[in-house]
């Protein structure tokens, strides 16, 4: 049907192109056409029945439909999820800033960022925010976003949704404001923001370190050798994989502070060492101890993304007991 | 001894109770204060992987006995094991919510342990450190603190014929002065113990709750349990579920699966037994009224009874005489004086041998 | 006066050891009883405590504490409540069964301290409570409790031994006329400090909510075990009249043949009404404390079983046994009736204590436990023959016949 209706659209353009004269410069590239005939992206303008001569607001969202639409139909959900109403309207149709008796009085907001949502009879809403924040307990994302990396409303994740062309002006804004931005535009303005849109380039891997010994705390056992590279290797292609988790690591340090966490985001991160000593520090306590440190990393992550190999308890896989004491136990 | 000297020996005696009843008195909670600098430990049962690294510790540190499994074998953990005489902590799991789970079992040093409640011979202290200890040099052996720990804790040594002791975890007391870590909390891999000051580690714990959502049961084992412990438990959520709205602690069941009892509520043990206590001094006070009062009632009675029955007895004997009388009279006047002297003494006669024989019945049918 | 085989040791054969050495069956028993209690005491003694008992780290009192301690004390309390009924609320008519009932719960409690001997870790230091007193331990209040009155019972009982010994001792007349003299304070004495034990062993298991099943638990334990001691007293008076007529009918003068059977009916009233009372008291508690949907469960029933079998039963069976002057029915509803207390007892102490532990971690008496605890009862019983065969307690001494007291 999609492939129908491309064609289909594909001719209509050819068509359009054929009997208008070709515009000056450059033919801009345009989006992927949705199924349901909606936009493929709009604007979302933080629509207000009060009167805003200055457009003093926040930065629209760029929302882009299609890829939303698609992976509804990938993972078998319905417009519903969104469209919680039934009816295919804008969000601010109901949600403007100050709230309507028709969205129930909830702000656009709440309605866009709510994470605890009451459960409703039928149907229950979900937010931008609740859905995104969902997506974090999947297998891939587990390991850093269940425990290390938390997903905290930090305004540095605020511009990968509030971004708009450079190209929208101050009318366009104050008309959007207003809701009376006249769709044509609208659509213009969202599709030159998305397609503008870069996706990351990550550091090659080779920039990290290939393997990385553990040695500070070794006596018992021989020092870890941990292979760095394939962790993030692994990591990276995970990201690639998936569109929204491209869109949110946009730096490609972003990577890296899942592990070297609590420090600014840098090729160069300092040691684990730096931070955590060898025994607990009583003065704080709730910064674990250098072998606890290394071993929630690793465990937790692990567990997270559902390695089973290697068991917790089975120490030897990581490192290798030192040569006396593998003749002891192997006399015992 | 005469009857003084007694009496004062038996008041001095009644001195001597009231005296200990005074210090019941005295022993209400405020005789183990809650230290605020004492030390603790924050057991998070998420991290904990079974490793039994801690019990090989504690073994070590505390030259305790060999084990008889080794350390080495983790299948023993699947045992519900409790603390022994020379085992002062073990790992069990458990399953929460069908995942397992490990818990470290070990003293929880209450703030007002019960065990100290209970020692009729004063062995146990709450240290201003935060460790209970045991001294058993003045130890009975009665075993009553076993009875009275809600966590099943002290071990007793019942192999030993000469010296059996108590046995439990002591927060390596020792070490604490010597300013170094407890011998489980510094051989754990993953910081599932976290020793620090026991307010603090509960700022940690609430700091661990918020961080991580959906991670812990919203409730802290030990911060008011059994009047709070120096030792406190986080517990696994079950992951995303919603909090039961019929559990008003908000501890759910996952406790009680990792083994730990949610209700005991947030008095110290040796609390429960306090109300009984205090009646001690109001009996050893009333009791003696109320049984001597008694005792003087049934005096009185007896007493009034008696001369009630003497003056029966005594108008009795006034009219027999009168009646004898009367009759040594007629017959005096029949027969003569002669006749009726010898009938009077008849008469008597008859008389006090009747008596004799009543008197002569044995005692006690005056009922 | 009619002796029928009374014989009263004289100054010159002091001792009757006739019938406790003569080669009846019973004594045969009794020395093999005795015989093997010795060697388990040795075990004891030289091997320590987990060598002959079941004891483990849950269940750290077993049955020498749940049946020698808790019902040792207990089945003594006949001791305080004749003596009470006799002298204090002045019933004249059951003054002959004070002395075996005071002998009885003297031997009781001296017993109790024996079997706690065994127990006890450092049986040796079992004075230290003194030096070191807990004053916060119910343990403390039991302890101080049962030496003092461990003492006065001592007291109460010297007058046999004193009468006994007095032809051979005169000095010991002198002592037997101050402990007469004093008898209404020991008595009083002895009823405070028995109510306050009797409770105690009730306000021990307080401090385990978590342990005792909340049938069984109650705030109001102290007042459960004060009021079933009383009817385990007056029960126990009845229960020993009973063996003591079978075994040593003949060492019983006239004066206590004949009010022998007025003490069992009025013990078997008043044991009635108490029993009655104690229902009342526990079914009132059980819902009070919300336990009610508990007795739908094996716990309800087993419950149910000791308080209608073994409460409400008795204090049927002893009503109407009091009324029809039924002394047959009241001695054998005094046995139901001790089998009811030494129930409980066992419930507190060892059947619904640790009862959410799994099964395998539960408690059940080791066979040297038991022998140990046979061996202090036959301890018990021989000194009591002991004593009867030779000191004035089921008979009046002619030499002091007659004294009111």
């Amino acid at each position: 049907m999609r492939n129908g209706t491309t064609l289909f659209l594909l001719a209509v353009t050819l068509l359009a192109f054929a009997a208008c004269p070709p515009a000056p410069g450059a033919a801009p590239a345009a989006l992927e056409p949705t199924d349901s005939g909606a936009p493929s992206a709009i604007v979302i303008f933080p629509v207000g029945a009060k009167p805003n001569p200055k457009a003093a607001a926040m930065q629209p969202v760029t929302f882009n439909h299609v890829v939303h639409e698609k992976w509804m139909e990938r993972t078998g959900k319905d417009c519903i999820v969104c469209h919680h109403t039934g009816d295919a309207v804008a969000c601010t149709t109901c949600h403007t800033q100050e709230g309507k008796l028709e969205g129930a009085h909830i702000t656009l907001y709440d309605a866009m960022h709510a994470t605890n949502i009451a459960p409703r009879k039928d149907n229950t809403p979900a937010s931008c925010v609740s859905c995104h924040g969902k997506q974090l307990t999947q297998r891939d994302c587990a390991g850093c976003h269940t425990t290390l990396v938390r997903n905290a409303r930090n305004e540095v994740w605020c511009t990968v949704c509030h971004t708009v062309t450079k190209s929208m002006t101050a009318e366009d804004m104050q008309q959007g404001i207003a809701g009376k931005l006249p769709e044509r535009r609208n659509e213009a303005l969202a599709a030159e923001t998305e397609l503008a849109r870069k996706m990351v380039t990550y550091w090659k891997a080779a920039m990290a370190p290939q393997k990385v010994v553990i040695d500070s705390l070794a006596g018992k056992y021989e020092p870890c050798v941990f292979n760095h590279k394939s962790h993030v290797l692994s990591l990276m292609g995970r990201i690639k994989e998936n569109k929204l988790a491209s869109a949110f690591h946009t730096e490609p340090a972003t990577l890296c502070v899942t592990c070297h966490h609590n420090s600014p985001a840098s090729a160069t991160p300092p040691k684990c060492a730096s931070c955590h000593s060898p025994t607990i520090d009583p003065a704080a306590p709730q910064r674990p101890a250098l072998m606890a440190a290394f071993h929630l990393q690793c465990m937790s992550c692990h567990k997270d993304m559902k390695v089973s190999r290697p068991r917790n308890t089975d120490c030897t896989t990581c490192h290798k007991l030192r040569a006396p004491e593998r003749a002891a136990n192997q006399a015992n | 001894m005469n009857r003084r000297k007694f009496l004062t020996i038996l008041g001095s005696a009644g001195v001597v109770s009231a005296l200990g009843s005074a210090k019941v008195a005295e022993a209400s909670p405020a005789s183990f204060p809650y230290y605020p600098d004492s030390w603790g430990v924050l057991h998070d049962t998420t991290r904990c992987i079974g490793c039994r690294r801690c019990e090989a510790a504690c073994q070590q540190v505390n030259h305790l006995p060999e084990p008889k499994v080794p350390f080495t074998d983790l299948a023993v953990t699947e045992k519900k094991r409790h603390t022994t005489a020379y085992e002062w902590t073990v790992v069990n799991k458990y399953e929460v919510n069908g995942k397992p789970y490990f818990r470290k079992l070990q003293c929880f040093h209450c703030n007002d342990p019960a065990c100290a409640s209970a020692c009729f011979a004063r062995c146990f202290s709450k240290l201003p450190n935060g460790a209970v200890v045991y001294d058993g040099s003045q130890c009975v052996g009665c075993r009553y603190c076993m009875v009275a720990c809600p966590f099943y804790v002290p071990g007793f040594q019942y192999d030993l014929a000469w010296d059996p002791l108590v046995q439990k975890c002591t927060f390596c007391e020792p070490r604490l002065k010597e300013g170094k870590l407890p011998g489980c909390v510094e051989a754990c891999p993953v910081d599932a113990l976290t020793f620090g000051r026991r307010s603090d580690l509960i700022k940690i714990a609430r700091a661990r709750m918020a961080e991580n959502p959906g991670r812990y049961v919203d409730y802290l084992y030990g911060e008011y349990d059994a009047g709070g412990t120096a030792w406190m438990v986080l517990a696994p959520a079950a992951g995303g579920a919603p909090v039961p709205v019929d559990d008003p602690q908000g501890a759910g069941t996952e406790f009680k699966q990792l083994g730990l009892d949610t209700h005991l509520g947030s008095q110290p043990m040796g609390q429960l037994t306090y109300g009984a206590l205090g009646a001690v001094p109001m009996i050893v006070a009333f009791w003696p009224v109320l049984f001597g009062g008694a005792w003087a009632m049934t005096k009185r009675r007896e007493a009034m009874a008696k001369l009630e029955q003497e003056k029966i007895i005594k108008d009795a004997k006034d009219d027999l005489a009168a009646a004898v009388d009367a009759a040594v009279r007629k017959i005096g006047e029949t027969e003569g004086e002669g006749a009726a002297e010898r009938a009077r003494q008849a008469m008597t006669e008859a008389l006090k041998a009747r008596e004799a024989q009543n008197s002569g019945d044995g005692h006690g049918e005056e009922k | 006066m009619d002796t029928h085989g009374i014989i009263i040791p004289t100054k010159d054969k002091l001792f009757n050891l006739e019938p406790l050495l003569s080669k009846t069956p019973g004594n045969i028993i009794t020395w093999i009883i005795l015989a093997v209690g010795f060697v388990i005491t040795v075990i004891r003694f030289t091997v320590g405590i987990g060598s002959v008992t079941n004891l483990t780290e849950a269940q750290p009192w077993g049955l020498w504490i749940g049946f020698d301690l808790l019902c040792g004390v207990c089945l003594a309390a006949g001791g305080y409540f004749t003596t009470v009924a006799c002298y204090v609320m002045g019933m004249k008519h059951f003054h002959s069964a004070v002395r075996p009932a005071v002998t009885t719960a003297f031997l009781g409690y001296a017993f109790v301290v024996v079997a706690l001997l065994y127990d006890l870790g450092h049986p040796l230091r079992l004075p230290y409570m003194f030096f070191f007193p807990g004053t916060t331990s119910v343990l403390f209040e039991v302890g101080l409790c049962v030496a003092t009155y461990l003492t006065v019972l001592f007291i109460e009982f010297s007058v046999a031994p004193m009468e006994w010994l007095a032809q051979k001792f005169p000095w010991l007349l002198t002592c037997r006329k101050i402990v007469i003299r004093v008898t209404i304070l020991l008595t009083i004495f002895g009823v405070t400090l028995s109510t306050l034990h009797q409770s105690s062993l009730g306000s021990l298991y307080l401090i385990a909510p978590g342990k005792l099943h909340p049938l069984w638990y109650s705030p109001f334990m102290p007042m459960f075990f004060f009021v079933s001691s009383m009817a385990a007293g007056a029960s126990m008076v009845i229960f020993e009249g009973l063996f003591a007529h079978k075994g040593v009918h003949q060492y019983m003068d006239a004066t206590h043949l004949r009010e022998a059977d007025g003490v069992v009916l009025s013990f078997a009233r008043a044991a009635s009404f108490i029993l009655f009372a104690y229902f009342m008291l526990k079914f009132i508690d059980m819902l009070v404390q919300a336990n009610l949907p508990w007795l739908g469960t094996g716990w309800g029933a087993w419950w149910l079983v000791e308080m209608f079998g073994f409460v409400l039963l008795p204090a049927l069976l002893y009503a109407k046994g009091a009324r029809d002057g039924n002394v047959g029915l009241c001695r054998m509803t005094s046995v139901l009736a001790v089998a009811g207390i030494v129930l409980n007892r066992f419930n507190v102490s060892m059947i619904a204590f640790n009862w959410q532990l799994p099964s395998a971690e539960r408690y059940f008496p080791s066979i040297w436990e038991i022998c140990i605890s046979i061996f202090v009862v036959t301890m018990i019983v021989t000194a009591y023959r002991f004593i009867v065969y030779n000191m004035p307690v089921l008979y009046e001494h002619p030499d002091f016949k007659g004294e009111e007291h």
